[in-house]
């Protein structure tokens, strides 16, 4: 196989192959490096992707090919009290990822790009400071790629990026450990179901994400930093709801560590750009990053091929990929972000507090960033909470 | 040092390797390993496993 590249990408998830596909599109020799023996496995997460990102995906695709439809979401508070919230960031599906992910490396391969599973990255090649290529370990033997860009679409891991010296580790308080089982014989509707306090989920949450009339994800995730065992609190939650779980059953477990923090800081170096989970590009309320890294990807890919048009890859040149991405995402990550951090410093009874001030046009409101009249309305009601809300006033 | 893995309760989720301050955990295809000459036992892995599957290793 030819070892001369014009971008090598390391990792095969969504963020990677989207690169690669729309970087091949464009003319672009790319080489999409993965170390499993193929895409989209272990599944590590709920698997839910909202309905606007229907509108980046640059693909067609059919309701087939996106899993289950989901009609909205249900917000459930430690009381019980639940708020059924329908706009078009609680719409959408419940992939199966497995499919999913296979489909978009399938279309990056379709687009000219050459993909090599059973692949581990292992390091940068150097001349002098500039990097020229990758070493990987193929199938336990040691092969050099050369090319003048490297992405980085490493996910949690981000070795490569983290040696190329981006800040890329992961403090143990911005991620959620998280376990899932997948489960047939769940009493479930079609919307997306989450529980949030400090009981069930310490800094996080529980959910339902439904794959059909009667199975579905049902899993938890806990603060990283609080040490609490989401697999015992995940068998907890199912063994106290008989009226969903009473009789269902697992049929795969799936779990990981989810991203819940900031984006680095910087996106791209001279030949280097980072994408999707390497660059924390994930939603802090949720955890979900499906959506926002095929974008990244995306937006990355149009202007590797910018600089593929003009033969430079420098720093300045690539840099126009994290410009665009921020002008999209930061703001609204941001303010998401601080709203986690208010969630989190809620007890039980605030929360329960809150939720019962709170319709479901407030909780589309604090979504979408709008947080001043439900949070005025609650201290109102409860003074005692100007001092965790008053971030958000 | 080094973290002891307990494989029969790893999935290779690879969470553990982004919160690694040293770089010393790697997950080839779904086994993950832990390079003892890099480790400082800080526990921040043994700490977010969902699954409990790593544990301090002897010191040596």
């Amino acid at each position: 196989m030819r070892t001369d590249f014009d971008a090598i990408v390391v990792g095969g998830g969504p963020a990677g192959t989207s690169f690669a596909r729309k970087a091949a599109e464009g003319g672009m020799n790319v080489l999409v490096i993965e170390k499993k023996k193929d895409f989209g496995v272990p599944v590590r997460c709920g698997e839910g992707f909202s309905e606007r990102w229907n509108q980046v995906l640059e693909m067609n695709v059919s309701d087939a090919d996106l899993g289950a439809r989901m009609k909205g979401a249900a917000v459930f508070a430690p009381n019980g009290k639940k708020i059924v919230l329908v706009n078009d960031q609680t719409t959408g599906y419940v992939l199966e990822r497995k499919m999913f992910d296979k489909r978009l490396a399938l279309e990056a391969g379709r687009a000219g790009a050459t993909l090599l599973p059973k692949s581990l990255a292992i390091g940068l090649v150097k001349e002098g400071n500039k990097t020229t290529g990758l070493r990987a370990l193929h199938e336990g033997v040691e092969k050099v790629f050369k090319a003048p860009l490297i992405v980085s679409a490493e996910g949690m891991e981000a070795k490569i990026a983290r040696e190329a010296g981006f800040d890329c580790k992961y403090d143990p308080y911005d991620v959620d450990a998280c376990v899932e089982y997948e489960m047939v014989g769940v009493k479930c509707e079609p919307l997306i179901a989450l529980w949030f306090g400090n009981e069930i989920a310490p800094r996080g949450y529980a959910w339902v994400f439904p794959k059909g009339v009667d199975y579905a994800n049902v899993g938890i995730g806990v603060g990283g930093s609080t040490g609490a065992d989401p697999k015992k609190l995940l068998d907890d939650f199912i063994g106290n709801h008989p009226e969903f779980f009473g009789d269902a059953t697992v049929v795969e477990v799936k779990g990981g560590v989810i991203s819940v923090g900031a984006p680095i800081k910087k996106m791209t170096s001279d030949g280097f750009m980072v994408i999707g989970t390497a660059a924390h590009q994930v939603d802090p309320i949720h955890g979900g990053g499906i959506g926002l890294a095929i974008e990244a990807g995306l937006i990355a890919a149009k202007h590797a091929l910018k600089a593929f048009e003009s033969g430079d890859y420098s720093d300045a040149a690539l840099s126009g990929y994290e410009k665009e991405w921020r002008g999209l995402e930061e703001e609204k990550l941001g303010k998401r972000l601080k709203l986690r951090h208010v969630i989190e410093k809620l007890s039980d009874d605030d929360f329960n507090h809150v939720f019962n001030e709170t319709r479901s046009k407030d909780l589309d409101e604090v979504l979408n960033g709008h947080f001043q009249g439900l949070a005025a309305r609650i201290v109102l009601k409860r003074p005692s909470l100007l001092k965790v809300l008053k971030v958000l006033i | 040092m080094a973290v002891k893995v307990n494989h029969s309760k790893c999935i290779g989720c690879a969470g553990c390797v982004g919160v690694c301050p040293v770089l010393a955990l790697t997950l080839e295809e779904n086994k993950l390993s832990c390079d003892a000459s890099k480790c400082i036992d800080c526990g921040a892995c043994i700490k977010i496993c969902p699954f409990g599957a790593l544990s301090k290793g002897d010191s040596k």
